[in-house]
């Protein structure tokens, strides 16, 4: 066998690689696999809270907002546990950010309400005093797009088996299940459901009027996303 | 003489010249600079003598020397292979990199491995252990400053600074309650604080809207004595069965009205609260000694 491969050059470079390669693959690639599984109680997005993942792409939040907590202390206290790989498993992409010029957004749905966002995307220097933070008024005029947030849906449970419809467990032991509709119109119904829990909590006049007369506002959706992030 | 030597030479009074050049005037040759610098200089020269004894020798040897020893019996193309023992630095080498792998297998690397979390949960431990003995015993002051600014932090993005919850954007702290926050409460009832008054307040006690506003004001103006139909009014709807004649709350049964003080200050951090407002998180994250100290700040605020 090495008479053969000593004599050519290619195949000896071949047979280097997975040599050295093989030490790489058997001590890398299990733990990868298991660290990318699910945490328990990481859950995928509803309709909702994708459309407003979207508006938060669209946005460019993450331009100034990462979401990812190291493990310092500082970083813990303020923002709460530092972050796991397996709880980026239903991000497509992931938003991990690389500047923080305004906080971490990881987990602010454990600190911060829906009638606190809605203040501060109006204008967040009212709320924070000395923000650099812009307004983004046209969030409560903008409709978020549930048809691509369908979409996505669709497209990930079919290639990436993301478990909608099914049973997913919890940290605290019960069950949770995020539901897929089964249609176009089933998608739009459910979100609108979900928009009406937040819009509820919201004091905008316009905003609730959308959302009765069956519309829903791209800020309905941020917010089904942000209270999302735990 | 042979060449080599002859380009040794030549190279050797090159590269002290380059030396002197270099660094000449401070390494003292003209008389001055420090010892430092001397030794310096003295090790530069030795180390080019040094190299070019060590590079002659060598270049000196491959033109020079034939080899002796026992052929290997393989060859290729006629290029033949020494079978020499093996030098002895290098066989101890080589079972000493044994016995260390074998160490360092079973033990180096599970037992003694770096990790980030490792790292982490060493230095939370050691910062608990510091802010332990640090604040042991706090008396009020250190208390209520420490609640200013653990506020700061974790209160004042919703609150504000001054704690007047931004133009009504929160609840204002340095009021116990207003007017709007007693109407709603007994029009839709209360069941926030599960963990410490887990019977909450049924809805509707009072339905005449002329007995609702004489309870919100007297409420919110701090059960003033003189006012006789405010208190008349907080009789008729037995508020005063559960949160006392002045309100002051029950354990368990009713949270106190009349003011802030530490027990309230953490049943609200403990199951956040949702009114006529809007909703509070609960701040679970917060340790025992912070929420002393927020109580002691709040309680403050209002005085």
């Amino acid at each position: 066998m090495f008479h053969w491969l000593e004599k050519r050059p290619f195949f000896f470079a071949v047979a280097v690689f997975v040599v050295i390669a093989f030490a790489g693959l058997i001590e890398i690639l299990p733990n990868f696999a298991q660290a990318s599984q699910p945490v328990v109680g990481t859950k995928p997005y509803s309709t909702l809270e994708l459309a407003g993942r979207h508006v938060y792409i669209k946005n460019s939040c993450n331009a100034c907002h990462s979401q990812l907590i190291r493990p310092f202390k500082s970083e813990t206290d303020r923002y709460g546990h530092y972050s796991l790989s397996g709880e980026y498993a239903y991000d497509r992409p992931f938003l991990w950010g690389s500047k923080r010029t305004g906080p971490d957004l990881m987990r602010v749905g454990n600190y911060r309400t829906t009638d606190w966002h809605e203040n501060h995307m109006k204008d967040p220097a009212a709320v924070v005093p000395g923000s650099i933070m812009p307004a983004y008024g046209w969030m409560f005029k903008n409709t978020a797009d549930i048809d691509t947030a369908y979409a996505e849906q669709l497209t990930v449970q079919k290639v990436f088996a993301v478990p909608y419809n099914k049973e997913i467990p919890l940290a605290d032991g019960s069950k949770a299940t995020v539901a897929l509709a089964d249609s176009l119109e089933g998608a739009h119904a459910s979100a609108l459901e979900e928009a009406k829990v937040i819009a509820a909590d919201m004091k905008d006049q316009d905003v609730k009027d959308a959302v009765a007369a069956g519309t829903i506002p791209e800020i309905v959706a941020l917010i089904a996303y942000l209270n999302s992030l735990k | 003489m042979n060449k080599t030597v002859l380009a040794a030479i030549i190279v050797t009074i090159a590269m002290l010249g380059f030396t002197y050049v270099a660094v000449g005037s401070a390494g003292g040759m003209g008389g001055e600079g420090d010892w430092v610098n001397k030794l310096a200089v003295l090790g530069a020269v030795v180390l080019v003598i040094i190299t070019s004894f060590v590079v002659t020798k060598y270049v000196r040897q491959m033109q020079n020397d034939t080899a002796t020893g026992k052929l290997a019996e393989e060859n290729w193309d006629g290029i033949g292979e020494y079978k020499n023992e093996l030098p002895f630095g290098w066989a101890v080498i080589f079972l000493g990199s044994i016995v260390w792998a074998m160490w360092y297998f079973l033990a180096g690397y599970p037992v003694n491995a770096y990790s980030q979390i490792g790292e982490y949960n060493e230095e939370v431990k050691a910062h608990d252990v510091k802010f332990e003995a640090e604040h042991k015993n706090m008396d009020p002051e250190t208390l209520k400053e420490m609640g200013g600014s653990v506020f700061i932090v974790q209160c004042a993005p919703c609150h504000g600074l001054q704690a007047d919850g931004i133009n009504g954007k929160a609840a204002n702290l340095t009021h116990r309650l207003d007017e709007k926050s007693v109407k709603h409460v007994i029009n839709n009832g209360g069941n926030n604080f599960k963990t410490d008054y887990p019977g909450g307040m049924p809805p509707m006690l009072l339905q005449d809207p002329a007995q609702i506003d004489a309870v919100a004001k007297y409420v919110a103006s701090g059960f003033k004595a003189d006012d006789a139909a405010g208190k008349a009014a907080f009789l008729a709807g037995t508020c005063n069965t559960c949160h006392g004649e002045n309100g002051e709350g029950m354990p368990s049964v009713a949270p106190k009205i009349n003011g802030f003080d530490t027990a309230m200050v953490t049943t609200v951090l403990k199951d956040g609260k949702k009114g006529a407002i809007g909703a509070m998180p609960a701040f679970n994250n917060l340790t025992e000694a912070q929420v002393q100290a927020l109580g002691a700040y709040v309680t403050d605020l209002s005085k």
